[in-house]
């Protein structure tokens, strides 16, 4: 099997020839290819080179188009702080309190910012990959995405202050992830995951999730799927358990869980959703790799009889981690009969 | 009119900035003193508030809105920015080098800031020294960092050692936010890992003026 129909048949709960394994390297790729980082959120080239250098040491199931978290703010007119060893972060938002948001036009994937770079990445992975490991973009949530617009404590006063006007920015962000998102297939990306952090259940309670945010996800799953989308896949970080069992209605065929999330709730609460995760990122910086090889281990235990199940962090693995942790939870897999 | 806490406390936590201040003004004109609304009334609602986050209520949407009212109030009732009251003790805070996230921190300095505490804010992305020459000066029991990234536990790790270098191994030092929390106080070098706002201000409540 190749990688991309390994994880089809994980998401079919179909027996893989293998548990898939996918390791979420993003920066820590330019660690590997010694690359600076603030270089490698910058530049389409280098972060596939950089990507594909990763596949070759680590041999994992799929590899990522995706910069940071300020991607598409950028594109909106956030002005960012680069550094050279760190991702960028906002200095100024793009949209403040009294920003006529009427006025505002979606940004061109093609044209802002560095989503070209991205798109670049993206064709370049495929071109090289084909189907043999799965291509992943990457959009962020419309609720992450309204955060970065206006910063989070602004956007949360908002929410609660002057609903509608916030679900007028919700739905611009949502506009925004869905033309980004296709875009990325239509260069070749199999699919874009949608990361979705500040729509957590640490940050905003279940009815705000259920009210605002599912039906803007449905509505971007919906059209990644009209766009050839090959899965659906929603990286909510932190204790995500409580809205778990709302993701299928959103149209989620791969959900994330994160390592605070217990593996059997998630079962419980998804029976027929194919998940991924959920060893502490952390462990990959701090354990040794017999630990993490006893994680691997322990977790594809829980998911043997059930199936659809893809090995992987619960969130991204810090740039900074030990190659030999990630080569230890990829060999686990691996060799798991 | 009634000089109940209850309206107050209420508006509190339903996170009604402007239902907890006119509460409060209420409050100030049937001759309530400053200090009972402080510790009947804004102190009740965060110990409530408190109650209710358990790890799986825990959101930070409802302890902002919260905090928004507190902070409002308290700036109703001491609108030159004068300490409140007789403070706990001085809490010197930041988000360390390198990481440009506040929220966490800044939901802890409304809760300490609610619970009485003097905190001082050093902002994020904010060098070690410039933080232990803060807490120097300003007297601080403890010193709180939050972190949302890991690159920041090897300097987490050096604040012990900096601090009893400087003959400050008096203040106690406390972590937090998504990835420091991953770690466990032992292996950062603190004395107190804080799961969330709320279990930090239990810690620093716990040895405000005991001195252990």
């Amino acid at each position: 099997m190749s990688g991309v129909e390994r994880i089809k048949a994980a998401v079919n709960f179909q027996p893989p020839d293998r548990v898939p394994v996918i390791a979420q390297v993003f920066g820590h790729a330019a660690t590997v290819a010694g690359v600076p980082l603030g270089e490698y959120v910058r530049s389409g080239k280098a972060l596939a080179r950089c990507q594909l250098q990763a596949l070759k040491q680590y041999d994992y199931d799929a590899v990522f188009a995706l910069m940071d978290t300020s991607v598409e703010t950028e594109a909106v007119g956030s002005v960012l702080t680069y550094r050279a060893d760190q991702y960028p972060s906002v200095r100024t938002y793009a949209l403040s309190d009294g920003t006529d948001l009427e006025g505002l036009s979606i940004p061109d994937p093609h044209r802002a910012g560095r989503m070209p770079e991205l798109l670049e990445a993206a064709s370049i992975l495929r071109r090289e990959v084909g189907d043999d490991v799965l291509v992943v973009g990457c959009v962020l949530g419309p609720m992450t995405l309204a955060t970065q617009l206006v910063g989070i404590e602004v956007a949360l006063y908002l929410a609660i202050d002057d609903p509608e006007r916030f679900s007028c920015l919700l739905d611009f962000a949502t506009e925004t992830v869905i033309q980004f998102g296709i875009s990325q297939i239509e260069v070749g990306a199999h699919l874009p995951i949608v990361f979705d952090p500040s729509a957590s259940p640490a940050v905003i309670p279940y009815q705000f999730f259920r009210e605002f945010e599912l039906p803007r996800l449905r509505k971007v799953f919906a059209s990644f799927k009209q766009a050839g989308a090959a899965v659906n896949w929603l990286h909510i970080a932190g204790p995500a358990e409580p809205i778990l069992s709302l993701y299928p209605q959103a149209g989620v065929d791969i959900a994330n869980i994160d390592y605070e999330v217990d593996p059997l709730g998630a079962q419980r609460a998804l029976p027929q959703t194919c998940l991924d995760g959920n060893i502490k990122p952390l462990a990959f910086v701090e354990a040794t790799p017999d630990v993490v090889a006893d994680e691997a281990s322990k977790l594809m235990n829980l998911f043997a009889a059930r199936g659809g199940f893809i090995m992987s962090s619960g969130c991204e693995i810090p740039p900074e981690s030990r190659p030999e942790n990630i080569a230890a939870m990829v060999a686990a897999a691996r060799e798991r009969i | 009119m009634s000089t109940s806490m209850d309206p107050l406390v209420k508006a509190l936590l339903d996170g009604d900035q402007i239902q907890a201040v006119a509460e409060a003004r209420r409050l100030c004109d049937t001759g309530v003193a400053h200090e009972r609304i402080v510790t009947e009334g804004i102190e009740v609602a965060m110990g409530q508030l408190d109650t209710k986050c358990t790890m799986e209520q825990f959101n930070l949407l409802e302890i902002m809105l919260a905090g928004r009212a507190v902070m409002g109030v308290i700036k109703e009732l001491y609108p030159s920015g004068a300490p409140p009251l007789q403070t706990k003790g001085t809490v010197v805070m930041a988000s360390p080098e390198g990481d440009v996230h506040d929220l966490g921190k800044n939901v802890l300095r409304v809760v300490l800031t609610a619970k009485a505490y003097h905190v001082v804010d050093c902002g994020k992305d904010c060098p070690l020294d410039r933080l232990i020459d803060a807490a120097e000066r300003e007297g601080a029991f403890a010193i709180a960092v939050s972190g949302l990234m890991t690159s920041l536990i090897p300097q987490v790790r050096q604040i012990r050692d900096k601090i009893t270098k400087r003959g400050l191994g008096h203040i106690k030092v406390m972590a937090g936010g998504a990835a420091l929390k991953q770690a466990s106080a032992e292996s950062l070098n603190v004395d107190f890992l804080a799961q969330t706002a709320f279990d930090g201000a239990r810690y620093l409540d716990q040895i405000a003026g005991g001195g252990q």
